[in-house]
């Protein structure tokens, strides 16, 4: 499901004749997600004197990405600062996917602590314990998807999707994407979601144009 | 007209009054509807060491080693209407098998961080209860104050001093001469293993807790049905400050002496058989650092003797991780014990029972987010007529669902 492998082609470049002059294209669409009850993924609280009441788990987004992108697609990739929230121990976003070299904020606005860390292989860090109001940052240097969790709270986790590249979008709640600057030409589209898996897409953008592309990801069973 | 209470359901109106107008909780972040069915966990600990327990250390008040135990912990929580819900646990240490708690819950408003409890419930007082398990605990073994084994037991009485004397350090089977004759384990000042059979009622508003019980048993010997004088009462506060000091104090007192015994005691002996308990619990969490400590003050009343028999313990923890999946953690516990006088040690004033020192090293590796694995070192003293020691290399594997 987690298909690292996928993201792990990215590195893997083709070599595609675009000029920057080109007018880039636009991929647009929908992703269909199975249904899932809801849920917020906690333990009974048994030996707690009461019980937290933590927020759904919102699992309604998906990640759309180009698999292979044209060499100057990775000269210039854009970083910045975006927040993974931690609100009614749950992580808002659960889903966020950035570009390498990009700074995430992870601020704590529960009344109790929270420690984010990761075990994942590459960008494993451990932020520590630390209480509302505060705000630790995480450098995300190496592509690849890496799972979030609160060591506190067993029922948080979120998903960060690190890429090489700038071509990707997260869906809405709705299922709807939009990817803008898509190079023309002909490319492999792929979907990331914790819910199952979707075949990928060959799709061709023309310059200037807009494409549909929608997919319907398919639930995994073990 | 004159409203009469008695003094438990008291304590629980005045919990519920102060409780009513508490917190307001707010509405989901999302759009989606709040998840209902039932929920599930579990807990699967494997802790080994190659050396025995001859001096029983280790031993609880559930007649394992700690050392050397095998744990399955099946939880359970099924909400019905009404914000109701049932929960309970179900729990296997090597031959033995439990349900420590199964128990009501009723959230009587939606908005209010109010909970009330009926059923085997667990502990109110002290924070390692609702830490004992998994990696909450940050070493193998547990707290002196809820597992070392008191020479006091509640089906059987010392007559004397003396009785007392012959039975220091013997907590794995003490045995005395006014009451039950089949050798049983004694006490730990505070059990956290087995759920008592009571009320509780819980409210939070911000940063401030708090809790009170009643229940059938005290806090060394929770009760699942009624086998003794009056009932136990118990309560707790915590404050967490800003800073990330969490403080709580807790107190309790109970009876622990069980009838069958007590009926047995002779004419004009007094009647007080109630354990009394003063705990006080920190926590400093910061970065990846953790620090706790628990303090307790342990009073039983015995019909027999004179004076109260006190136990004093406290322990410091402490946790470093100094690596995703590499930690380091550290406890350091103490428990004594009130001195009395009798017949034997030339009539000088002695340690009913004989004190203890413990250490206690953790290394910890994650290989996975819920798999933990550990190895370490615990050593032991116990300061008799002689110091007596032991040591314990030991390793544990930990899952949890």
């Amino acid at each position: 499901m987690l298909r690292a492998s996928g993201l792990a082609l990215i590195a893997l470049l083709v070599s595609l004749s675009w000029a920057p002059q080109t007018t880039p294209g636009s991929l647009r669409g929908r992703v269909v997600l199975p249904e899932v009850p809801p849920s917020h993924d906690a333990r009974p609280t048994v030996n707690a004197l009461a019980g937290s009441t933590p927020d759904p788990v919102d699992r309604r987004h998906a990640v759309v990405y180009l698999d292979a992108v044209p060499r100057r697609a990775f000269e210039a990739v854009p970083t910045r600062r975006v927040r993974m929230d931690q609100v009614r121990e749950q992580f808002v976003p659960r889903v966020l996917a950035i570009t390498v070299g990009t700074v995430v904020e992870f601020p704590n606005n529960d009344v109790t602590f929270h420690n984010v860390m990761s075990l994942a292989r590459s960008n494993a860090f451990d932020l520590g314990r630390y209480p509302r109001g505060q705000t630790r940052t995480v450098h995300f240097d190496t592509p690849g998807i890496v799972p979030i969790v609160c060591d506190i709270h067993t029922h948080m986790s979120a998903w960060v999707l690190v890429f090489s590249h700038p071509f990707f979008a997260v869906t809405d709640t709705a299922g709807r994407y939009t990817m803008a600057g898509v190079p023309p030409g002909t490319h492999t589209i792929k979907v990331w979601s914790e819910l199952g898996q979707a075949p990928d897409r060959r799709v061709t953008v023309s310059p200037g144009a807009v494409v549909d592309a929608d997919f319907r990801v398919e639930r995994i069973v073990r | 007209m004159r409203l009469v209470m008695p003094r438990p359901a008291r304590l629980v109106f005045g919990l519920l009054c102060l409780a009513w107008p508490s917190t307001i909780l707010g509405q989901t972040s999302t759009d989606l509807p709040r998840p209902t069915g039932p929920l599930r966990g579990g807990e699967v600990a494997v802790t080994g060491s190659p050396r025995t327990d001859p001096l029983f250390f280790n031993y609880t008040s559930y007649e394992q080693n700690a050392l050397r135990l095998a744990r399955l912990r099946l939880l359970g929580e099924y909400r019905l209407p009404g914000r109701l819900a049932l929960l309970g646990e179900l729990r296997a240490e090597n031959t033995e098998v439990d349900i420590p708690a199964l128990f009501l819950r009723w959230r009587p408003s939606a908005r209010a961080a109010l909970h009330v409890q009926i059923g085997r419930i667990p502990p109110v007082i002290g924070a390692f209860g609702r830490r004992a398990y998994g990696p909450d605990n940050l070493v193998m073994g547990y707290p002196l104050a809820y597992q070392y084994l008191t020479s006091l037991r509640p089906d059987a009485l010392p007559a004397s001093v003396d009785d007392l004397f012959r039975m220091r350090g013997r907590g794995w089977r003490p045995s005395y001469p006014i009451g039950a004759t089949t050798a049983t384990p004694g006490l730990p000042l505070v059990s956290v293993f087995r759920g008592d059979t009571g009320v509780q009622v819980h409210w939070a508003a911000g940063r401030i807790s708090v809790a009170g019980a009643v229940t059938l048993g005290s806090s060394a010997r929770p009760r699942l049905r009624h086998a003794s004088s009056g009932p136990g009462l118990s309560g707790r506060v915590a404050v967490q400050t800003p800073a990330g000091v969490t403080v709580g104090l807790s107190g309790s007192r109970g009876p622990w002496i069980d009838r069958t015994a007590l009926d047995l005691v002779p004419a004009g002996t007094n009647d007080r058989a109630d354990q009394t308990v003063i705990g006080i619990d920190g926590e400093l969490a910061r970065g990846r650092w953790i620090l706790r400590s628990e303090l307790w003050r342990s009073s039983f009343a015995v019909p027999t003797l004179s004076s109260s028999l006190v136990a004093r313990t406290g322990f410091l923890e402490a946790r470093y991780r100094f690596h995703p999946r590499w930690q380091a953690a550290t406890r350091l516990d103490h428990l004594t014990f009130s001195t009395v006088r009798g017949s034997q040690f030339a009539g000088a004033p002695t340690p009913w029972d004989a004190p203890v020192w413990r250490v206690e090293s953790v290394l910890g590796y994650r290989p996975a987010r819920r798999l933990e694995l550990r190895a370490g070192w615990q050593h032991n003293w116990r300061m008799g007529t002689r110091t007596r020691q032991r040591g314990f290399p030991a390793v544990q594997a930990l899952f949890w669902f």
